[in-house]
């Protein structure tokens, strides 16, 4: 098989005495959908935030293409192409639609401070441009009617998928989604599965997911992890999970 | 045209419009508070006079290097301080900007101690000081409506999900810092150029929340509502001018009823636009309603 | 060596005074998460409660003393009541109760200014005799009552917030108001009563004020060394804000003592500086990381 897009060796985060992920290691081969599952408070959203910088590790390694990236900050993350969708919706809200978008798509922008002072033709240029790069990935949610509201006005599920949207408008190579279907009826998951399975084909991008719904897992993911006291319980396709007893008595089998 | 009281109003008050700008893009924008903006307009007033005076250099250049050192001097507190949450932002500027004046105060050789500053030439003529603010509300215009702007908002808005998009979010914020002490130089200069003498006691404290008191009053994240605040904080009191051991009373009650029976005033987020408010004149039933579905 | 021994009893006297501010910054800002820029002025206004009670109406000093203490706690517990309680029901961000504090503090200092002038008042001292002399050490008296009637306060509010019930309620909502709430803790009370408190430790620190320097409208700014004080200890840190001021009041005395007392603050402000690169929320507080 081909390099690992993401690599984590033996990573460890400690919050005081308490030990929130332990010898924690993970492969995620490019192209693949993988899953990161486990109880609440398992870890996996201190996994994503050790992988974009957030918080950075007490032990271990975190390698992105075969580089290093332990101790990156996270925008360095994001530029190297690691782009995260938050568990708690995290958008601009008193922004508008459009410019949340704009915003991500500004990383790669070409002009300088200059540029922006003076209105140069580079300038007009490089925003008209930003603009129709951010009306399109606003078309791809479904959104682009709605590029002049206020973010904060969407309902849940379109800021779920503005905030897609604008994680997907940096260009990542590898999309870090965390819990995507919260909060979301059958209908709308499987609606979801749909969509995250077309940008995958559409932008050839590798996909890390947090996810509880079990549906949304089994139908999207190609191998997952699960997580329990910070410490990797299982690991493999979701057929071999599934049938994993730790696991089963874990999570699966719970009175979830 | 105007005599020379009214011109003198006039001067002020596009001033203080200019410094009240640049605090605009850091509080209103960037969401940073700072309380010692008053300190980089009296670095800008000093140099520039120091230039003007000792130096003899023409006006402009002694506006732009005391612009410009206000802007150094923001640059390497910023690198010190920029990365502290909150609070311990705000009383390291407010700190910084009482140093400033205890400093001018104690340099007595360079720039005449409790005293003042002196000679300064008169240079600060309505028509400068109307190109100027003019200038600076362009340049604050097109800075806001570029990726740096929105950058800015986007801190404000939310930090970590700025970080997680790929904004410096350090950088930006230090962007925006020397940004608002640059033009609190530039402020101080023409004062000094308007004045003739200067004194370290006419940037205390109190000058430093009056530039923030007008940020709030115009409303945050507006940059037509701040030229908006600073004609009514700067005019107002020339208009009754009885009242005027009054005007930072009425201030302050006004930020706080403002607060409290208005909150959203605060949030400008808007620009004035000259379409939307004919179009409220001619149409002002569907206007409203539209507002009122909001 | 007597000199010194001199300053740093004056310091820690001066620091004293600090302290009894700084506590209140650091009592409010544990519960409610902003710094209250009104407490400065709420420490004047508790001052000149107590001058035009004993200097126009003539009455008794420790009453007036008890009126300046009891008017600044009344303040302090509006300033809860009108503004910020409205502030947190409106759902409002933090920030507002901040710029509400600071529209507070501008209009009480320039209320000051408007109804008792910007001349410098002040209040009659206890002691008739200004210094004593302990073998050769020369100690003011003024000092020594503000360094004791502090520590007894502080002493006294340390004990509230670690014995008693009410101060256990107090540390529960400054742990996490909701939890507090769910378990039956009266929020809104607890918070009203500690600013009370608070307001009441202003009131004594704005008199103590008074009798050793003056009293002007802007001696509310003796509120930003405190804040500045609380700062160092760390936001939210009642023992860090006590430490924070005594080591502010020291370092203030002997900086004037030594080098120049114009450079002054800038030596205390450089410190504060210093002390915030190594320890970004200051000596005792905690660094919080936002949860993603």
């Amino acid at each position: 098989m081909s390099e690992p897009i993401l690599e984590m060796r033996g990573v460890e985060k400690r919050f005081g005495g308490v030990r929130a992920i332990d010898e924690f290691s993970l492969k995620v081969e490019p192209g693949m959908v993988y899953g990161l599952i486990g109880p609440n408070g398992a870890g996996k959203t201190t996994i994503f935030n050790t992988i974009t910088g957030i918080y950075h590790v007490d032990a271990g390694k975190i390698l992105f293409q075969g580089k290093d990236i332990t101790k990156v900050e996270p925008h360095q993350a994001a530029r190297l192409g690691i782009a995260r969708t938050f568990q708690n919706i995290r958008l601009f809200g008193n922004l508008s639609v459009k410019s949340n978008v704009e915003i991500s798509c500004n990383m790669n922008a070409g002009y300088h401070l200059g540029d922006a002072l003076l209105r140069t033709p580079r300038y007009r240029r490089v925003t008209k441009e930003t603009e129709e790069r951010a009306m399109e990935f606003l078309k791809i949610v479904g959104l682009a009617d709605k590029g002049e509201e206020r973010a904060s006005s969407l309902p849940y599920g379109h800021q779920r998928k503005l905030e897609i949207a604008r994680a997907m408008a940096t260009n990542p190579k590898l999309l870090l989604l965390d819990e995507p279907a919260a909060g979301m009826n059958a209908d709308e998951s499987l609606e979801l599965v749909e969509f995250i399975r077309e940008l995958k084909e559409r932008f050839q991008i590798t996909i890390l997911m947090i996810e509880h719904h079990m549906d949304v897992v089994t139908s999207l993911c190609d191998a997952c992890t699960v997580l329990n006291f910070g410490k990797t319980l299982a690991a493999g396709t979701v057929e071999e999970i599934k049938k994993n007893p730790e696991v089963i008595a874990a999570y699966l089998g719970g009175d979830e | 045209m105007l005599n020379s009281f009214q011109e003198g109003v006039l001067i002020i008050c596009c001033v203080n419009m200019i410094a009240v700008l640049g605090m605009s893009v850091l509080t209103g924008f960037t969401r940073l508070f700072s309380f010692g903006n008053a300190g980089f307009m009296s670095i800008g007033a000093y140099a520039a006079a120091i230039c003007s005076v000792e130096y003899h250099m023409p006006f402009v250049v002694s506006i732009l290097i005391g612009a410009a050192a206000a802007g150094a001097v923001s640059y390497v507190l910023g690198s010190l301080t920029i990365r502290l949450r909150g609070d311990y932002f705000l009383i390291s500027c407010l700190g910084f900007g009482e140093c400033v004046r205890v400093l001018f105060n104690y340099t007595k050789n360079i720039t005449g101690g409790a005293n003042g500053y002196s000679n300064i030439p008169y240079k600060t003529t309505g028509i400068v000081a109307v190109i100027c603010t003019v200038l600076a509300f362009i340049i604050a215009w097109n800075f806001i409506h570029s990726r740096y702007g929105q950058a800015l908002s986007a801190i404000r808005e939310n930090e970590l999900a700025a970080a997680a998009n790929g904004i410096n979010v350090v950088r930006y914020k230090k962007m925006s810092f020397v940004f608002s002490a640059i033009y609190a130089g530039w402020a101080g200069g023409l004062y000094a150029h308007y004045l003739r003498f200067i004194t370290p006691t006419l940037f205390n404290l109190g000058k430093s929340s009056e530039l923030v008191i007008t940020t709030v009053l115009g409303g945050l994240g507006s940059l037509t509502g701040s030229v908006l605040g600073t004609i009514i904080v700067q005019i107002l009191p020339e208009i009754f001018r009885s009242m005027s051991e009054y005007r930072m009373l009425f201030y302050g009650i006004a930020v706080v009823l403002m607060i409290l029976l208005r909150p959203d005033g605060l949030y400008g987020y808007r620009e004035f636009s000259l379409k939307r408010l004919i179009a409220r004149i001619t149409n002002p039933g569907k206007s409203k309603t539209a507002k009122e579905q909001k | 060596m007597k000199i010194l021994i001199q300053q740093i009893i004056t310091g820690i006297s001066i620091g004293s005074v600090y302290a009894l501010i700084a506590s209140g910054y650091a009592l409010v800002y544990s519960l409610l998460d902003f710094s209250n820029w009104a407490h400065g002025e709420v420490c004047m206004l508790g001052a000149y409660v107590c001058f035009m009670a004993t200097t126009v109406n003539n009455m008794p000093y420790w009453l007036s003393c008890v009126l300046g203490i009891g008017g600044a706690a009344v303040i302090s517990f509006l300033n809860e009541k009108i503004a910020y309680r409205k502030i947190r029901n409106n759902g409002s961000p933090n920030m507002f109760l901040m710029i509400a504090a600071m529209g507070l503090s501008t209009t009480y200092q320039n209320l000051a200014n408007v109804i008792w002038g910007s001349k410098f008042k002040q209040l009659p001292k206890i002691f008739s005799v200004g210094t004593i002399n302990f073998d050769g050490i020369y100690i003011g008296t003024t000092d020594m009552l503000c360094l004791g009637l502090s520590a007894v306060a502080l002493v006294i509010l340390l004990l509230i917030i670690n014995k008693s019930k009410f101060g256990l309620h107090v540390r529960a909502v400054a742990c996490s108001s909701r939890t507090a709430g769910l378990l039956g803790v009266k929020i809104d009370r607890v918070i009203a009563v500690v600013f009370m408190l608070a307001g009441a430790l202003a009131g004594l620190a704005g008199i103590m004020y008074g009798m050793k320097y003056n009293i002007y409208p802007t001696m509310g700014n003796v509120g930003l060394k405190a804040f500045i004080a609380s700062v160092i200890g760390g936001l939210g840190s009642v023992p860090g804000a006590i430490a924070g001021a005594v080591l502010l009041g020291l370092i203030e005395t002997v900086v004037s003592g030594y080098i120049s007392s114009g450079l002054r603050d800038l030596i205390s402000f450089c410190l504060l500086i210093l002390i915030l690169l190594v320890r970004p929320s200051g000596l005792f507080g905690v660094d919080v990381q936002e949860k993603a």
